[in-house]
């Protein structure tokens, strides 16, 4: 830890996280959501016919579904109004699906992500990186030695033209169809940006590659889609982090996930999400696992005013595994409605899942997670935990999970604990010289271990970092 | 969903049970006002994931499950001498302003369709009054329903550092009732301050009959209600048990225990609100499944803004002698107090191969052996239980439900 402390304070996070710029773009889109704006979108892309076309039919979708309003504790999302955001912005670069050096980015731009600090984790510890300004890539590489063995990241827009048949195959049909909910058919309307990552057979990508999204503008919605397809005994690890500066107009986040994960194949997705106070954050995220296969899902959720957000994986194939670790830290005003989804639809499957949660000063907390055993997903195990820490009077912290079994040859466990953050710990930390404000820390740094040591320590250091601000109340 | 009102029901026919009953004019009004309520009013809430609702309580048709003039019952009572066992009605003599005062008190009549429903309709039911500083001991109140439906209302009231455990026993009578069934309890504890209450039911409904309870108690300070909760019977059961625990210092448990198998569908739910200081709750639900029987639980744990130094468990466990079984769990937190010690788990599983194994090592034959690690997962609800008669008869019926 004391290296990491050392680390920290080098770097002013607050300062990384809320600055704001003034928006420059070379092409915006009218507020709110019409099958006009969906043709210019894809118009300016440039995109094949049938992606227009599928664009149109989650429209239709979108605007056929309700809001959900009815889950039991669910966020408030009256504010959420789609008319009254700007679904897509490109920003005003030369180069369109972004440039491969740092030194081509336009100053405003490079200044932002400099400030993030992108350039110094992609030297040191990253295969490749992705950074998104508003709806489009603007920066994109990967190590040569990567793409020679066939690896492929690239951004979504580009994928599109580049690896149609792929996309094609896979974009929003099995895995996050646009009918999925109401924020997935928006994404699948609208969506623009994103991550594209392909790993051939028996290819180990051994260094995480790492996209960063970043919300600049007053009043948009960003809407990133993100395919992974990591072929037979393939592994890779792919991070993204996300960040916003505050406004007082909302923002929102609907993006879609979707990974495949193939035989013997191992995929990790990491998340450090900080989204600014006043975006909603209503993602979609799936994995559909193949026999034998591994998929991790790791996120931590810090911003945002309301989050919903349960990352699923389908475990298909016989012996295929999912593990599950999140966190979520809620502080004055934020309501984190974030959990789990796991269906075993095969023999011997395994999950695992480990929620935990920090509220504080009024901020809302909640695990919603599912699992379901389906008949004939013999000798499958689940275990699921929960804890979740509070710190006043005025938090509120729940937990809703619900298990479908369907199957008897199985072993179920659900845990979950809340407590209090205790006194005799601060007392005991107190007692060897901490002020009551570093023993907090401590315990929650603690508390939080799980998550942060499988990270790597870029990420840790910044989710460090994060939650010591929440602590000390100086975000605003 | 709303359900909607049969043609059968009207304000003739409740006028026509009350008149019956010869109810005084309040009690004639509370029930035209649940009848009122029924036009408005949604049937129970039950748990949705995506894609289905876990109890499909809209299939019942009510029509022609409901038929409320034709209620029948057969139900014996005994109690110790110093409290008051009587059959609702009749108590309505002599306890009439008690029972006017504290009737839907805790219980809101118009909590859903099926409690209005019941207000509305029930013709049989026990008023039970423990005064002050009276301990008693085995209150045993048994109920053959002998008629297509029944609606049952049950109010418990006991004074300052009363004691009372009662058990309340329902089955079918031999009664010649061609079809589907439906049976309807509502019950209401009144706990007064340091008082203590166990209040334990085993539902035996044969299996063409639907059932709904609602069992809901409100803990004064100091005082302690326990619910045992044993559903055996019933095609369909529906069964909510819940406490308030609104007087510092309070304490509740509910226990469950249900064994289904054929088609069951059982639906049970245990919840606890924590309103109150220093309140404590237990919630232990243990239930076996057989054949295509489903089983649906939700737990909820509920912890208030000003419910300081809250401890509150809650166990659930499941075990599946069938492939063919499904059981859905949902235990539920919810929690806005930070001084809070709460704790929730949930398993689902099979019977153990290893304690299998060991007791085959020591010759006893395989099924005999399940048979016994049945009777076993059962203990931790048979321990809870105060009246011995009632224990008795749950371990029958668990006994004589295995193969």
């Amino acid at each position: 830890m004391s290296s990491d402390q050392d680390h920290l304070k080098e770097t002013d996070t607050e300062a990384r996280f809320e600055f704001k710029k003034e928006q420059k773009a070379a092409f915006a889109a009218e507020k709110g959501l019409t099958e006009e704006t969906i043709r210019v979108i894809s118009e300016d892309k440039d995109e094949p016919e049938w992606m227009l076309e599928r664009r149109l039919r989650a429209l239709k979708q979108y605007q056929k579904m309700p809001m959900p309003t009815d889950w039991p504790g669910q966020p408030d999302l009256s504010k959420v109004d789609v008319d009254e955001i700007v679904p897509y912005i490109r920003p005003d670069v030369e180069v369109r699906g972004g440039v491969d050096d740092w030194r081509d980015l336009p100053d405003d731009i490079k200044d932002t992500f400099d400030k993030l600090g992108i350039p110094e984790a992609e030297k040191n510890a990253l295969s490749g990186v992705g950074a998104q300004y508003e709806s489009e890539v603007v920066y994109q590489n990967m190590q040569e030695r990567w793409e020679e063995k066939g690896v492929v990241f690239m951004n979504m827009d580009q994928a599109v033209q580049e690896h149609e048949d792929i996309v094609k195959e896979y974009f929003m049909t099995k895995c996050v169809p646009p009918s999925d909910n109401k924020f997935a058919a928006l994404h699948g309307a609208i969506w623009s940006g994103g991550s594209f990552v392909y790993v051939p057979e028996d290819t180990t990508v051994d260094m995480p590659v790492q996209a960063y999204f970043r919300m600049n503008s007053e009043g948009m919605g960003q809407f990133e889609h993100t395919l992974i397809v990591a072929e037979k005994g393939s592994e890779v690890h792919y991070i993204e982090g996300c960040s916003a500066p505050k406004y007082s107009a909302f923002n929102l986040h609907s993006g879609g996930v979707e990974v495949f994960v193939g035989e013997d194949a191992h995929v990790q997705y990491s998340t450090v999400q900080n989204w600014s106070k006043n975006t909603y954050n209503l993602n979609t995220k799936r994995a559909i696992v193949e026999k034998n296969g591994r998929m991790e899902w790791i996120s931590g959720s810090m911003g945002s005013k309301a989050t919903m957000l349960y990352p699923a994986s389908i475990l298909k194939g016989r012996g295929a595994s999912d593990n599950h670790i999140t966190i979520a830290f809620a502080g004055e005003g934020q309501n984190i409605d974030t959990g789990a989804k796991v269906y075993h639809n095969a023999p011997d499957t395994k999950s695992t899942i480990e929620s935990k949660s920090i509220s504080k000063d009024g901020g809302r907390t909640n695990y919603r997670g599912l699992v379901h055993i389906a008949n004939g997903a013999t000798n499958s195990s689940t275990a699921v935990e929960c804890d979740a820490l509070m710190f006043d009077n005025e938090s509120t912290s729940d937990t809703m999970p619900y298990m479908e079994i369907n199957e008897s040859t199985v072993d179920v466990a659900h845990e979950a604990t809340v407590g209090k953050i205790g006194d005799e710990d601060i007392f005991y930390l107190q007692s060897r010289g901490l002020d009551d404000d570093d023993a907090k820390q401590m315990i929650v740094s603690g508390f939080i271990e799980p998550i942060t040591e499988e990270l790597p320590i870029e990420y840790a250091v910044e989710l460090n970092r994060l939650v010591e601000l929440e602590m000390e109340g100086s975000l605003g | 969903m709303s359900a909607q009102l049969p043609a059968n029901l009207s304000e003739q026919t409740v006028r026509e049970i009350s008149d019956a009953r010869d109810e005084p004019e309040w009690l004639l009004e509370a029930r035209l006002e649940a009848l009122e309520a029924l036009d408005t009013l949604e049937l129970p809430d039950v748990i949705q994931t995506p894609g289905r609702r876990w109890t499909n309580l809209e299939a019942l048709d009510f029509e022609s499950l409901v038929d409320p003039l034709n209620q029948s019952d057969e139900t014996t009572r005994e109690a110790p001498d110093d409290v008051v066992v009587l059959p609702f009605t009749e108590a309505l003599d002599e306890y009439g302003d008690l029972i006017e005062e504290r009737f839907g008190s805790v219980l809101d009549l118009e909590t859903n369709y099926l409690t209005a429903l019941s207000a509305a309709l029930f013709t049989t039911g026990t008023f039970i009054y423990v005064p002050e500083d009276v301990n008693a001991e085995d209150v045993k109140i048994r109920a053959e329903m002998n008629s297509r439906s029944l609606f049952s209302h049950t109010l418990v009231v006991t004074e300052k550092s009363s004691s009372v455990t009662i058990l309340e026993g329902t089955e079918s009578g031999d009664a010649d009732v061609e079809g589907e069934r439906y049976f309807s309890n509502l019950v209401e504890i009144d706990a007064g301050e340091n008082s203590y209450v166990q209040y334990g039911s085993l539902q035996n409904l044969d299996e063409d009959t639907y059932t709904y309870s609602l069992k809901r108690g409100d803990a004064g300070t100091y005082s302690t209600i326990n619910w045992i909760e044993g559903n055996l019977g019933s095609r369909l059961t529906r069964s909510d048990v819940e406490t308030e625990l609104n007087g510092d210092a309070s304490e509740t448990k509910i226990v469950g225990a249900f064994f289904g198998h054929n088609e069951q569908h059982l639906d049970v739910n245990a919840r606890v609100w924590h309103k109150a200081e220093n309140t404590t709750a237990d919630l232990v639900t243990r239930g076996v499944l057989d054949d295509r029987a489903r089983s649906v639980y939700e737990g909820v744990q509920d912890v208030g803004r000003d419910a300081w130094s809250t401890n509150s468990y809650q166990r659930e466990n499941t075990l599946m002698l069938s492939d063919e079984s499904e059981a859905d769990a949902s235990p539920k937190l919810i929690i806005n107090n930070h001084d809070t010690e709460a704790s929730h788990a949930a398993t689902v599983g099979q019977v153990d191969k290893e304690d299998l194994f060991y007791m085959a090592s020591r010759s006893i034959p395989e099924q005999t052996a399940r048979n016994m690690l049945v009777e076993g997962f059962f203990v931790p609800v048979l321990e809870e239980i105060e009246v011995d008669e009632f224990r008795e008869d749950l371990e029958e019926l668990i006994a004589a439900r295995l193969k």
